[in-house]
């Protein structure tokens, strides 16, 4: 029941919050900040007690089936405190802003689809809500409705409806093979498939989810998206909507292929290491303060992918790993939440995101600036940190591998080059971060820098960015007590055990990752991010992005492929169709013979325009005429009816 | 209780011949005269779809004329009929209130109207029909009663359009009449029995021969289902006034095509003389590529009632997919999606009528902000084209996915392909449909505005709009329910 609830009451919600926030805005905000605040207590209490789960069936042919416990109970809490904590910041942000109705019914929609996609105790139902979302963040992406938000909102939609359908064939495979989509049946029945359709179903869902998720190549709509969205919103596209396809790569490789790990596991580690440093990479090139959180988080996506390669490699013994995939999806929600908030806060009082524009921003505004630090700080593994933890469990997990493979006499190279890629990612992630704070606290301001009048946050953000930024160094700091534990209680639903001793995250072996990274960190931020990518002119710093705009898949190559297919698609049909109109119009061309002409109406506004033909008729041409024949014709063959019986 | 079925048939024929002869030129006296006999007509034909359930096709079976063994003129509801029967019978008044406000300005409203009627009981007449012989004279003059109504503007385009849907039409019913002598070859009686009238002791020997029978048969009927390659008259037609496309070629019609080829395959030949060979191999792979071949032609269409008559003409490829799926489950997800596809697509051309009549636009990219001048119109839009998409948990969900299940249970080359097709289509429908909702609701800064003569329909028109969304919605939440007791009657 209370399952049902959590999904469906933002969904009738949302119907309601369109006509309030039409009417009162002030109506509105109260409307979304008591839905969250009632779902996020709702989640709070599936900690409490143990549910058994609910059903609804006959929904769309198969029923909904939902169930909690374990990791699905912790991304729900997740989600619920992201919703409630981007509600208490939205009233300030949207104040003046136009259409925040709109915002308004579709925010509430995708809580309670991504509620569905958490809840799920099937893949149906995890599917149906799994589009629902797609759909509903699509406003969220073209709310602003400038032209960059719109492609951009093009781009998203593409990839999250061709994702999406594509993972639907995999399901329907899945479905195929085991008859079943529930996750409590699906291991035992789900290995009994041969491995070639196994790994066709594993990569027909893995482009759904990885869509989602922004994983390499199909992270296109990632860095595009997240920037134009409103900032509460970024910070739920990039905190968690994200994790949701993050979410179904788990179902997908611990429930359906778990005993395909081997394989699954290898082939799932190409992408997440490309996700990982392609984003990385990125970051530090951007020069737009959204962008460069988004690519931040299409590089950390690549962290927790490799935490769930790792985990199927490790097979039984992957525990380490799979904390350490929970955690740093745990961690990533909370610091994208700070940053997002604190971007928004940017925007709202210089109206941009330009590194240029909005440089010493934040130099006279200390609380911003802590807990930006400490999102920073989580974000880069700086020990103490909560993101430290997360990282360095990972890397653990790659150090196990490699010490196993070695024990066997096995190949160890591809895996030390993913480990000290590793390294350099967290090292890059230390060099964005510590640029964009350099720009934003301490370079100095420009003249022209505009600035809204009058408190730069209300104290409903603040308290937003003060929550978030305080359970950063706590977390990081009780790691044991508290993120372990959080680990412990998820790591069920990973099929893999709990790590029987605990790992001494200060001891210097595990310090040692962190060291070398932030090293790296401080070379790419002092050599290329100081002086490669920043111009000084007169005591003046300019930002400059060097970065070849051309360098886009999506333009290059995702868009002109989309093209030509619809195009090559018509042209092939086109040529059959004409084949066929001459099947069946040829053999009247032939027993009509004399000359008129005769206009052809185009039928095509592509392949054909008006023009005269002649065409030859038998006796002088009237459609009666032709009518009669067909009669006469049909008359003719009744008689041979009759007849022959 | 069999002057039910007979009068839900004749009635409207007649009442629709009274049209031409008394001429009314007052309209508000032929708009009641129309709507009082549309009204009666769908009461008995929903009546005789109500005694079928109650008391059995049996009582309400009439036969009218018997020519010999085989060729007996009867009509006999059963429960597939019904379903076909409940269609066509809520959404025929539904289309003649909105053709109300929409024909004012049309002109030569009494030969409209007529046929409009007439057409019903024809339509009737082929849901309740009782055997191959019924079935072939009813399908053949609906032929000629709708000819009217796609050449009603008379202009060089509707009479091109006209020419092509009668010539292709006269094409798929010789096709099909060779498949009838095979019937009167080959078996006792050619009344539909499910599993097939063919006499198995006699085809021995003769099977390959019967299988080309009835592929070229399922092209035959395929024609008005808008199979490929025999599709083109459908886009063509869609000259004719927004109600005719959208009752005749998105639902009546067309739908005709698909019950005919169900009646072929299900209650003609019989899935166990068909299964598993090739001619279920060749008629799935077209309808395959058909559903493919639309979508694809729909990208490419910007005047967005053509765009929706290609997409008619792969959402019926999928029925075809399903009914070539052979199987139980396909029967019952070929009716589950004639049953959403009707309700969707006369939505949808409803709109685009409705955006033709008030704004006098017919091309997409003249419709950028739509929604501010016909907010009620583009917001049903939205629905339906979501419904069509297939997004859940809207109607077209549902059917899709046992559709795509029937087909893939084959597990044959083709029955993969099936799926495979119906996957790749959605992402097609999606792309054709979403580019016309985006441009509703978020125009490119620098389009044209819309001129001040763009403003909403009047309720006549809206009314059947809200109405049809509510039915949809009704019809996707009640979609369990619809889809046992399909699976029950099937």
């Amino acid at each position: 029941m209370i399952l049902s609830l959590m999904v469906f009451l933002p969904i009738v919600a949302a119907l309601a919050a369109y006509p309030i926030t039409r009417k009162s805005e002030k109506a509105g905000n109260v409307l979304i900040i008591g839905v969250t605040l009632a779902v996020f207590a709702m989640a709070l209490s599936l900690l409490a007690g143990s549910l058994s789960g609910a059903q609804i069936p006959g929904f769309c042919g198969s029923g909904l089936n939902f169930s909690c416990g374990s990791m699905q109970t912790v991304m729900a809490l997740i989600a619920a405190f992201m919703w409630l904590m981007t509600a208490l910041a939205s009233p300030e942000y949207f104040d003046h802003a136009r259409c925040n109705a709109r915002y308004y019914m579709f925010y509430l929609w995708t809580l309670g689809a991504l509620m569905g996609v958490f809840l799920a105790a099937d893949l149906m139902t995890l599917f149906i809500f799994f589009e629902i979302m797609s759909f509903t963040s699509y406003v969220w992406v073209v709310q602003n409705e400038t032209p960059e938000a719109i492609k951009a909102s093009e781009t998203y939609l593409f990839v999250a409806v061709i994702g999406g359908l594509t993972m639907l064939m995999g399901i329907f495979l899945l479905y195929a093979s085991c008859g079943t989509l529930s996750f409590h049946e699906l291991p035992e029945l789900a290995a009994k498939m041969s491995d070639s359709r196994k790994l066709v179903i594993g990569i027909c869902i893995l482009v759904g989810f990885g869509a989602k998720a922004g994983m390499f190549p199909l992270h296109i709509w990632l860095p595009k998206a997240h920037p134009v969205a409103p900032a509460p919103a970024s910070a739920l596209l990039s905190g968690i909507l994200t994790k949701s396809g993050i979410f179904g790569v788990v179902v997908l490789s611990f429930h359906v292929l778990d005993s395909f790990g081997h394989t699954w596991g290898n082939l799932l580690l190409v992408p997440a290491v490309i996700t990982m440093v392609l984003g990385a990479v990125l970051a530090v090139f951007s020069t737009d303060l959204k962008r460069t959180l988004a690519c931040s988080s299409m590089s950390q996506i690549g962290f927790i992918l490799t935490g769930i390669a790792m985990a199927c490699l490790l097979g039984e013994h992957g525990g380490i790993a799979a904390y350490g995939t929970m955690l740093h999806m745990l961690n990533h929600s909370l610091i994208k939440l700070t940053l997002f908030v604190a971007a928004g806060v940017v925007y709202f009082n210089v109206h941009s995101l330009n590194l240029n524009d909005v440089r010493g921003f934040g130099r006279d505004k200390p609380l911003l600036m802590v807990t930006f630090l400490m999102g920073a700080c989580s974000i880069a593994g700086i020990p103490g940190f909560s993101g430290y933890i997360s990282k360095t469990l990972i890397h653990e997990s790659i150090v196990e591998y490699i010490h196993e493979l070695a024990h066997h006499g096995a190949n160890v190279l591809p895996y030390q080059v993913a480990e000290w890629l590793f390294l350099f990612s967290g090292g890059l992630t230390f060099a964005y971060m510590a640029r964009l704070f350099y720009i934003i606290f301490i370079a100095k301001k420009p003249h022209h820098q505009h600035q809204k009048e009058g408190r730069y946050m209300g104290s409903l953000t603040a308290l937003v960015l003060i929550v978030g930024g305080a359970l950063m160094p706590i977390l990081g700091l009780t790691a044991h007590s508290t993120m372990d534990k959080i680990a412990e209680f998820a790591v069920h639903f990973f099929h893999r055990h709990a790590m029987d001793h605990a790992v001494h995250y200060f001891a210097w072996i595990n310090l040692k990752g962190a060291v070398i990274s932030i090293t790296v960190g401080i070379a790419v931020f002092a050599l290329v991010g100081m002086m490669w990518l920043t111009k000084r002119k007169d005591g003046e710093e300019e930002y400059i992005n060097v970065w070849p705009q051309k360098l886009d898949l999506d333009d290059y190559a995702y868009r002109p492929a989309l093209k030509g297919l619809a195009f090559i698609g018509a042209v092939a049909a086109r040529c059959v169709e004409t084949l066929a109109a001459i099947l069946v119009m040829g053999p009247v061309n032939l027993i009509f013979t004399g000359a008129e002409k005769e206009v052809i109406p185009p039928e095509d506004e592509e392949f054909s325009k008006y023009d005269t033909t002649s065409e030859r008729s038998l006796v002088q041409r009237s459609f009666n005429y032709d009518l009669l024949c067909a009669m006469l014709g049909v008359a003719a063959l009744m008689i041979f009816v009759i007849i022959n019986l | 209780m069999q002057y039910l079925t007979l009068l839900s048939i004749l009635f409207p024929c007649i009442m629709g011949a009274a049209l031409f002869v008394w001429k009314p030129t007052d309209r508000i006296i032929r708009n009641r005269y129309s709507i009082t006999v549309v009204l009666i007509t769908s009461a008995l034909v929903l009546g005789t779809a109500f005694c079928t359930w109650t008391y059995g096709g049996d009582s309400v079976a009439v036969t009218i004329a018997r020519i010999s063994k085989h060729l007996v003129f009867e009509f006999r509801p059963d429960n597939v009929a019904t379903i076909f029967g409940c269609i066509i019978g809520v959404l025929w008044p539904v289309t003649t209130i909105y053709a109300f406000n929409y024909m004012e300005h049309e002109g030569n409203d009494n030969m409209f109207f007529g046929f409009f009627i007439i057409t019903f009981g024809v339509v009737a007449g082929i849901a309740y029909s009782a055997n191959f012989f019924t079935l072939y004279i009813c399908y053949e003059f609906m032929t000629l009663v709708t000819l009217p109504l796609v050449m009603h503007s008379m202009d060089a385009k509707a009479r091109s359009a006209g020419k092509k849907y009668v010539l292709y039409s006269m094409t798929g019913a010789a096709l099909v009449f060779i498949a009838l002598m095979y019937f009167v070859q080959y078996s006792d009686s050619l009344s539909f029995t499910y599993g097939g009238i063919l006499d198995l002791a006699r085809t021995a020997g003769h099977e390959s021969e019967l299988m080309l029978v009835f592929v070229l048969a399922f092209f035959g009927f395929g024609v008005k289902a808008a199979i490929f390659p025999f599709h083109r008259w459908l886009p063509a037609a869609s000259v004719a006034p927004t109600p005719v496309t959208a009752l005749l070629h998105a639902v009546a019609v067309v739908k005709s095509g698909a019950f005919a080829v169900m009646r072929l395959i299900y209650f003609g030949f019989g899935i166990g003389f068909l299964r598993g060979t090739w001619a279920q191999y060749v008629v799935l792979a077209a309808a395959a590529i058909t559903v493919i071949f639309g979508s694809c032609m729909s990208l490419r269409m910007p005047h967005l009632k053509r765009r929706l008559a290609y997409s008619t003409v792969s959402n019926l490829a999928y029925i075809l997919v399903a009914f070539a799926a052979m199987s139980p489950l396909g029967l019952l997800g070929g009716l589950l999606h004639m049953v959403f596809h009707a309700v969707i697509k006369i939505t949808l051309f409803f709109c685009a009528g409705s955006i033709l009549h008030n704004s006098h636009l017919e091309y997409v990219y003249e419709m950028e902000g739509m929604s501010k001048k016909q907010p009620i119109t583009c917001a049903v839009f939205v629905v339906a084209s979501l419904a069509l998409m297939g997004i859940p948990p809207l109607g077209g969900f549902i059917s899709k996915w046992t559709i795509a299940t029937a087909s893939a249970a084959n597990l044959s080359w083709a029955g993969y392909l099936g799926a495979a097709a119906l996957i790749v289509s959605a992402i097609l429908t999606t792309l054709y449909m979403m580019s016309v909702v985006v441009r509703f609701y978020f125009p490119l800064k620098n389009a044209p505005a819309l001129s001040d003569h763009c403003h909403e329909a009047d309720a006549r028109m809206t009314g059947p709009l809200v109405f049809l969304t509510v039915l949809m919605i009704v019809l996707s939440l009640a979609s369990s329910g619809l889809y046992s007791w399909i699976g029950g009657m099937v």
